[in-house]
C-alpha cells in the first residue's frame, strides 16, 4: 500500500504493509531508534505528535497516516517550542529520565499546545507514562510554566511583526 | 522486517451506500474502528490471523454524528470516548462520565470509539457494562437477503449467557442511544487495569433511585476483562427487595447471593478479582447505608 505523509517535515511516499504500526515504520523505514515498539502494551514510550496531538504510535496503523503530519522527538528537539519546555524543566528544577524524556516531552508539548491547565487533566494525560522519575506536582508546574513561556513568546512575536 | 507478509486490503467507505456495497462484495471483512483493541493484541503485526479485507469505518461521516434532545443522547459508533466527554459532560449520566474518565489517558480515549468498545470480541473495557446499566439502545446494521437492514435493540438483548455482546453475522453497531437518567445514586468503581492486567481487574457500574430506605429500579453490572459482563434482572430484583440500612448479617447474605450469580456465570474468576468485587460491593452498600441514614436537609432544618 502506498502512503503519502509528512514525517518530521519531510513529505514522503512510503510503500508499506497497510496495518504496520507507526512505531515500527519510524524504527524500520525511517530509522528513528529512540521510539519504543511495545506491540500495543501502552507503555507510553512511543508517543509522537500526529497532526499536533500526542498519540501512541504503536496504536496507529499505516493506512491512517495518509495525508497526516507526524512529528517525532528527533525533529521536535530542534524547534523553538522545545526551548519553552526545556526552560520550564530548568525553572521547576525537574527533568524526566533518559528513558521517558522524549515521550514525556511530547506529551508536555501536546498539553501546552492545547493550553490545558487543569491539574487532573494534566496528570491523567501523563499517567500513561509509567516511569516514576517525576513528581506529579512538578509535572503540573512544568506545564503551567511552559504555557506562560509560550504565551510570552507569542506576544513578543506579534509585537515585532 | 516483515515485508514479505501480504498487506491487507483497506476499504474506506465514505457513506453507508458504499459500505453496503463493500460488505456485499466482501462478506467476511473485518471492521476497523479506532484500532485500539486490534493494535494492542500481541499478534497485531505481523499477523497471519488478521483478515485480508478490512473495512475502515472512520471515513463514514454518519458514524461521527452526535445529537441530543431532552430525553436522550445519540452517538454515532465512531464518536470517540474523548468526544463524548467533551460534548456531553454536563448532561450525560455521572456513571458514564466516571467510567470514561477511569479508562485512562486522553491519548487512548482520543482514539477509542464507542462502537469499537462495544463490538470488540473480548471484553476490553468496562464501558459495555456501564451502557447496560444505563439501558442503552444500539442500532445494528446487518445484511439480509443482500440488502442492508437496520434495527434498534436494547444492549442487554445482545448479551449472551457467557457475558459477551454478540452481534448478528456481519452486523455493525452504527448508533448508540443513551437515555438521560434521573436515578439519584450512580456509582462506577473499577480496580486494576483492564489494559495491562486484565486477569485481576474488575469494574462495577450501579445506578438506582434511593427513596428513603428502598432502591427503585436498581441496575448493576459486573465486568471482568477477558471473562465477560454479568448483568441479570434477578440480581436487580434481589437489590430492589432490600431495605436500607443493611446490617452485617444482611450484607453477608446479599454478598453470598451475588457471588452465587457471579460463580454460575464465570467459573474462573481469580481470588484477587473476588476480593476486589467484595471491596467494591462493601463500598457501595456503606455509601447507601450512609445516605439512607442521612436526614435530607429540607427535613432536618
Amino acid at each position: 500500500m502506498k502512503i503519502d505523509c509528512t514525517i518530521d517535515g519531510k513529505t514522503l511516499t512510503l510503500s508499506l504493509n497497510s496495518n504496520k504500526p507507526l512505531s515500527l515504520i519510524l524504527r524500520e523505514n525511517i530509522g528513528i531508534d529512540n521510539i519504543n515498539h511495545c506491540t500495543g502494551k501502552m507503555c507510553g514510550l512511543c508517543t509522537v505528535l500526529l497532526d499536533g496531538k500526542a498519540v501512541l504510535s504503536c496504536l496507529v496503523p499505516a493506512f491512517e497516516l495518509n495525508g497526516k503530519e507526524v512529528i517525532t522527538f528527533d525533529s521536535f528537539q530542534r524547534t523553538r517550542a522545545m526551548k519553552d519546555i526545556e526552560k520550564a524543566y530548568e525553572m521547576v528544577g525537574a527533568f524526566p529520565c533518559t528513558d521517558c524524556y522524549s515521550s514525556r516531552t511530547m506529551i508536555f508539548e501536546s498539553l501546552v499546545n492545547e493550553g490545558i491547565t487543569d491539574k487532573a487533566e494534566i496528570l491523567k494525560q501523563l499517567s500513561l507514562v509509567r516511569c516514576h522519575c517525576m513528581v506529579p506536582d512538578d509535572e503540573v508546574e512544568i506545564v503551567h510554566k511552559a504555557i506562560d513561556l509560550r504565551r510570552k513568546r507569542n506576544v513578543r512575536r506579534s509585537q515585532f511583526s | 522486517m516483515f515485508a514479505a507478509l501480504s498487506s491487507p486490503n483497506i476499504h474506506t467507505p465514505r457513506n453507508m451506500q458504499e459500505y453496503s456495497s463493500i460488505i456485499l462484495h466482501y462478506p467476511s471483512s473485518s471492521f476497523w474502528a479506532g484500532g485500539t483493541y486490534i493494535m494492542s493484541r500481541p499478534d497485531a503485526y505481523p499477523s497471519n490471523s488478521l483478515n485480508q479485507e478490512i473495512i475502515y469505518l472512520g471515513g463514514i461521516e454518519e458514524l461521527h454524528r452526535f445529537q441530543r434532545n431532552d430525553r436522550f443522547a445519540e452517538f454515532g459508533s465512531m464518536v470517540t470516548l474523548d468526544e463524548i466527554i467533551s460534548t456531553g459532560k454536563t448532561v450525560l449520566p455521572k456513571v458514564l462520565i466516571d467510567n470514561i474518565e477511569n479508562i485512562g489517558s486522553r491519548l487512548i480515549t482520543r482514539r477509542a470509539t464507542i462502537g469499537g468498545a462495544l463490538a470488540s470480541k473480548d471484553v476490553i473495557t468496562s464501558f459495555p457494562g456501564t451502557l447496560i446499566v444505563l439501558d442503552a439502545n444500539v442500532e445494528v446494521k446487518f445484511i439480509k437477503k443482500k440488502r442492508l437492514h437496520s434495527k434498534w435493540m436494547q444492549l442487554t438483548r445482545l448479551l449472551d449467557r457467557n457475558g459477551h455482546l454478540v452481534l448478528p453475522a456481519q452486523g455493525m453497531i452504527s448508533r448508540v442511544r443513551i437515555a438521560f437518567t434521573d436515578k439519584n445514586y450512580q456509582n462506577f468503581s473499577s480496580v486494576g487495569s483492564f489494559m495491562t492486567k486484565g486477569d485481576d481487574a474488575v469494574a462495577v457500574a450501579f445506578a438506582t433511585t434511593l427513596n428513603q430506605d428502598l432502591l427503585l429500579n436498581p441496575t448493576i453490572a459486573f465486568t471482568y476483562p477477558k471473562l465477560g459482563i454479568l448483568y441479570s434482572r434477578d440480581v436487580d430484583n434481589v437489590l430492589s427487595s432490600l431495605r436500607f440500612p443493611l446490617d452485617d448479617k444482611e450484607y453477608k447474605s446479599l454478598e453470598m447471593i451475588l457471588f452465587t450469580f457471579i460463580d454460575s456465570t464465570f467459573q474462573n474468576i481469580s481470588e484477587l478479582q473476588r476480593a476486589r468485587t467484595k471491596g467494591i460491593l462493601r463500598n457501595i452498600i456503606d455509601d447507601l447505608n450512609e445516605k439512607a441514614l442521612t436526614v435530607p436537609q429540607s427535613e432536618g432544618s
